[in-house]
């Protein structure tokens, strides 16, 4: 509302950062489990003086540069970059409440660059202490980035007392921040451990050095699962109920949700029965490409709840779905949703200044006196702003058109009307009544007919 | 349509540290941004182009760019987040119609970054591995990094220009939207700020690449013969004059070409003016110092060479300020940060300072235990 919408056919543009994100988290969490893994590993093999184990962790720690420090930093800037695009209102609340734990963030990160590539490119050169010591500072920076942005993401579950005082540490120590952390810190050691149980799995020969990292490598993913568990279920008790309701309520999220354990628990179940138990038992890239493909899957449906479960809000009673905060909701449905958003009011008082009043302000009255092709598209104006956040138009990501596919008028209406008490996980109708009938006239436009030829009905035309 | 209409600055969120501290950390944030920007943006070209004309010492100063660029685009990418970040606080009510405007384009950047990355470190690896001998396809790989990278120049310099061009926005908005809503499709390509603005970037960044070049001829290249260091010396010259009169040429086209007559006016007649002659001055002073060098020794020594790393990172420090001044001129009529509300929590503030002090001395002692190091045993 306050800012244009960027329309993204089909997939909505929202849908953009779930796709970025996906597959940031899926290396971000690498680098910080990797981090630690290389940390712990590198000071084991030092100490114990196992050359064999130098020479391979070597050979990953390039793997492990190439792929975080490359593509995770991209893919972690791509993040912000596409949450200004589809969620400018949410992100500038963000960046306004944690602007200086981001700047903090960012500290680390220089951390973890500048120790990523000496601990890599001077690996033989510098003293064993100061190399371990470096690669620990890699670990313990990575970690704490990860803190820091699992700590944001949770103020979108649930401010906390954010929303009344506006205080920096009410909005950081809010109450998702604990799980969140656990479970992604779980999620960073067991996914890692998939990595290196892949990556050795396809370059190493010697059986002897493939157990070891077997057992060693093993050991955090057993420890990851169960902190994903404990996080997971830490998180699953503090969730603001609209939150546990969204869970129960949609089927889709609780397939994810029901994929979510079976992945974990495979993993588990695989690693614990496998290379824990019976190092060398199987010993094949198939194997541990599936045992990765399995946390791949458990990540990916994670992320994807851990989403959806905040409709209808962005930020949760703070910013809604509809690009507005929770507090302009009132003025907004009082002066009217065309005039409240610059963007909004600009179309009609280009396109239609015939609704426009002596004072230069959007007449209500005047909008239903619109021809109907002028009504159906300010209502899909109104439909942008409003609804595309979650909702293609006609076909794509939940398209709004099928969803109201032969409902009449009358029953349009009701649902814009009471939008948010026919489902909760939907904002408000933050429009005039008016307004309302030109959303209810686009949609029926963009609705499909009732298929036809279902029974009982009318065998032709399937109406009633 | 008034384009002040489309600058909605009635949210009442405030700002989280005063107007002073949001511009110092965006004008030092982009200071030091601008330093690995701009050697990637030109010294990947440039090497590119040393590597084809086949001369010995250029073919090995295409060696070294090219070995540090992966750390050069690292830090640079992460240097880059500070006035990201600061440009979103202060200035969200006309960074965020903007780039949404050209949201594909602005999403490219992101796309196109990851091919460049890998194209640099393709032919890095290539180089380390296989010298001379290098494939084609991955010798390729550093043409089209330098490639992507020059597009995802220009597309900065589209969205920087269009953000302080908020009166070419109505049009845009109208030409590329669906029912009321962008679709990302805008570039500001009639702007006439735009072309200037890039090219001027890439002049600065050739000056940039251009005391790289000696810096680390007389700081990294130990192991490298004084044939070359001397080369290379000459060649920073050489390269800074080049990067300095293109920088002087676009410059006065984008600042007697472009400015409004307001801006021109307080930018040459106020006090700022000082600014702006330090501005226009500033890399002749760095050519003169690269002259000295090479004039006195030959070859440049690390003493002079910092001070002359000194002295380019004060011109891209007066070059990012006065482009700050001039941001405020143009989108003044629009939408005034300086009269922004803001509620500061300093305890935040403050163990982000403290950190970044103590992250500093750490990357100071990782770089000490580095410079320590013997060289190579291997070493040519």
């Amino acid at each position: 509302m306050h800012f244009p919408w960027w329309h993204v056919d089909y997939l909505t543009a929202p849908m953009l950062i779930a796709v970025v994100s996906v597959v940031h988290v899926l290396v971000a969490h690498y680098a910080v489990g990797g981090g630690l893994f290389l940390a712990v590993e590198t000071s084991y093999a030092y100490r114990t003086r196992n050359r064999d184990y130098l020479a391979y962790l070597r050979r990953h720690a390039k793997f492990f540069v190439l792929l975080t420090v490359a593509f995770g930093a991209i893919t972690g800037v791509g993040i912000w970059w596409t949450i200004g695009l589809a969620s400018p209102l949410a992100t500038r609340v963000l960046i306004r409440t944690f602007v200086f734990a981001w700047a903090t963030e960012y500290v680390f990160f220089i951390l973890e660059i500048v120790s990523a590539f000496i601990f890599y490119h001077y690996w033989g050169r510098l003293p064993e202490k100061v190399h371990a010591t470096i690669v620990w500072i890699y670990g313990i920076s990575a970690w704490a980035s990860l803190v820091i942005i699992a700590a944001i993401t949770a103020f979108m579950l649930d401010p906390g007392k954010w929303p009344a005082d506006h205080d920096f540490w009410s909005a950081i120590l809010n109450r998702q921040a604990l799980p969140q952390i656990i479970s992604r810190t779980g999620g960073a050691l067991l996914l890692s451990s998939l990595y290196v149980y892949l990556h050795a799995a396809l370059t190493i020969k010697d059986a002897k050095l493939h157990a070891l990292i077997e057992s060693r490598s093993t050991r955090p993913a057993l420890l990851g699962a169960v902190l994903i568990t404990l996080g997971g279920i830490l998180w699953h008790v503090l969730l603001p109920p609209s939150a546990q309701a969204a869970l129960y309520a949609a089927p889709v999220l609780n397939v994810l949700m029901a994929l979510l354990f079976a992945a974990t628990g495979i993993v588990f179940v695989l690693l614990f029965f496998g290379p824990y138990r019976n190092p060398g038992w199987i010993y094949s890239p198939g194997f541990a490409a599936a045992v990765l493909l399995f946390g791949v899957i458990g990540m990916s449906t994670a992320e994807f709840i851990r989403e959806a479960v905040r409709k209808p809000y962005i930020c949760y009673n703070v910013v809604l779905g509809s690009q507005m905060l929770t507090d302009e909701v009132a003025r907004v449905r009082r002066q009217g949703f065309l005039e409240s958003g610059p963007w909004t009011r600009a179309f009609v008082q280009t396109k239609y200044p015939q609704v426009m009043s002596g004072d230069g302000r959007i007449d209500r009255a005047r909008l239903l006196a619109l021809p109907k092709t002028g009504q159906v598209e300010l209502g899909g104006v109104i439909f942008q702003y409003h609804c595309n956040d979650c909702h293609a138009v006609r076909q794509g990501y939940s398209p709004a058109g099928p969803l109201v596919q032969g409902w009449t008028p009358a029953m349009i209406r009701a649902l814009i009307r009471d939008l948010d008490r026919t489902r909760f996980t939907m904002p408000p109708w933050a429009g005039t009544p008016e307004e309302a009938e030109l959303l209810a006239a686009y949609l029926a436009d963009v609705s499909p007919p009732q298929p036809a030829g279902m029974l009982p009905g009318d065998p032709k035309t399937g109406a009633r | 349509m008034d384009p002040k209409t489309l600058v909605d600055t009635s949210m009442a969120l405030g700002l989280p540290a005063p107007v002073w501290f949001i511009e110092l950390f965006k004008w030092l944030g982009f200071s030091l941004h601008a330093v690995p920007m701009n050697l990637w943006l030109a010294g990947i070209l440039v090497s590119m182009i040393l590597y084809v004309r086949g001369s010995p010492h250029g073919r090995r100063c295409n060696a070294r760019l090219m070995a540090q660029m992966p750390v050069i685009i690292a830090l640079g990418i992460n240097f880059g987040i500070v006035p990201l970040l600061f440009v979103q606080v202060g200035f969200a009510e006309i960074f965020y119609p903007a780039t949404i405007l050209m949201a594909w384009f602005w999403f490219l950047v992101i796309v196109l970054l990851l091919p460049a990355y890998y194209g640099v470190y393709l032919y890095a690896y290539g180089l380390a591995g296989q010298g001379d001998a290098m494939p084609r396809w991955k010798r390729a790989a550093g043409w089209i990094s330098a490639l992507l990278l020059l597009a995802i120049g220009f597309t900065f310099a589209n969205a920087m220009s269009l953000m302080e061009n908020v009166k070419s926005w109505p049009d845009l908005w109208q030409r590329h939207s669906f029912n009321g809503a962008a679709l990302g499709t805008a570039l500001n390509l009639t702007d006439p700020r735009l072309w200037p603005r890039w090219l001027l970037m890439f002049g600065l960044a050739l000056t940039t690449t251009a005391v790289w070049v000696a810096v680390d001829a007389a700081w990294f290249a130990r192991r490298e013969s004084p044939a070359y260091r001397a080369w290379a010396t000459d060649f920073s010259w050489k390269l800074y004059a080049i990067g300095a009169v293109w920088f002087a040429v676009a410059g006065a086209w984008y600042s007697l070409g472009t400015w409004t007559p307001e801006t021109r006016q307080t930018m040459f007649q106020s006090a700022w003016a000082v600014l702006t002659v330090a501005t226009a001055a500033a890399p002749a002073g760095v050519w003169v110092l690269l002259w000295l060098a090479r004039k006195r020794e030959g070859e440049i020594g690390p003493g002079w060479a910092s001070l002359v790393g000194l002295a380019q990172f004060g011109v891209l420090g007066i070059n990012a300020a006065s482009r700050q001044v001039v941001q405020h001129l143009e989108i003044g009529p629009y939408f005034d940060i300086l009269h922004q509300r803001s509620e500061t929590q300093w305890a935040p503030v403050a163990i982000f300072l403290v950190l970044f002090v103590l992250a500093l001395g750490l990357v100071a002692w990782m770089i000490c235990q580095v410079a320590k190091l013997p060289a190579k045993p291997d070493a040519a």
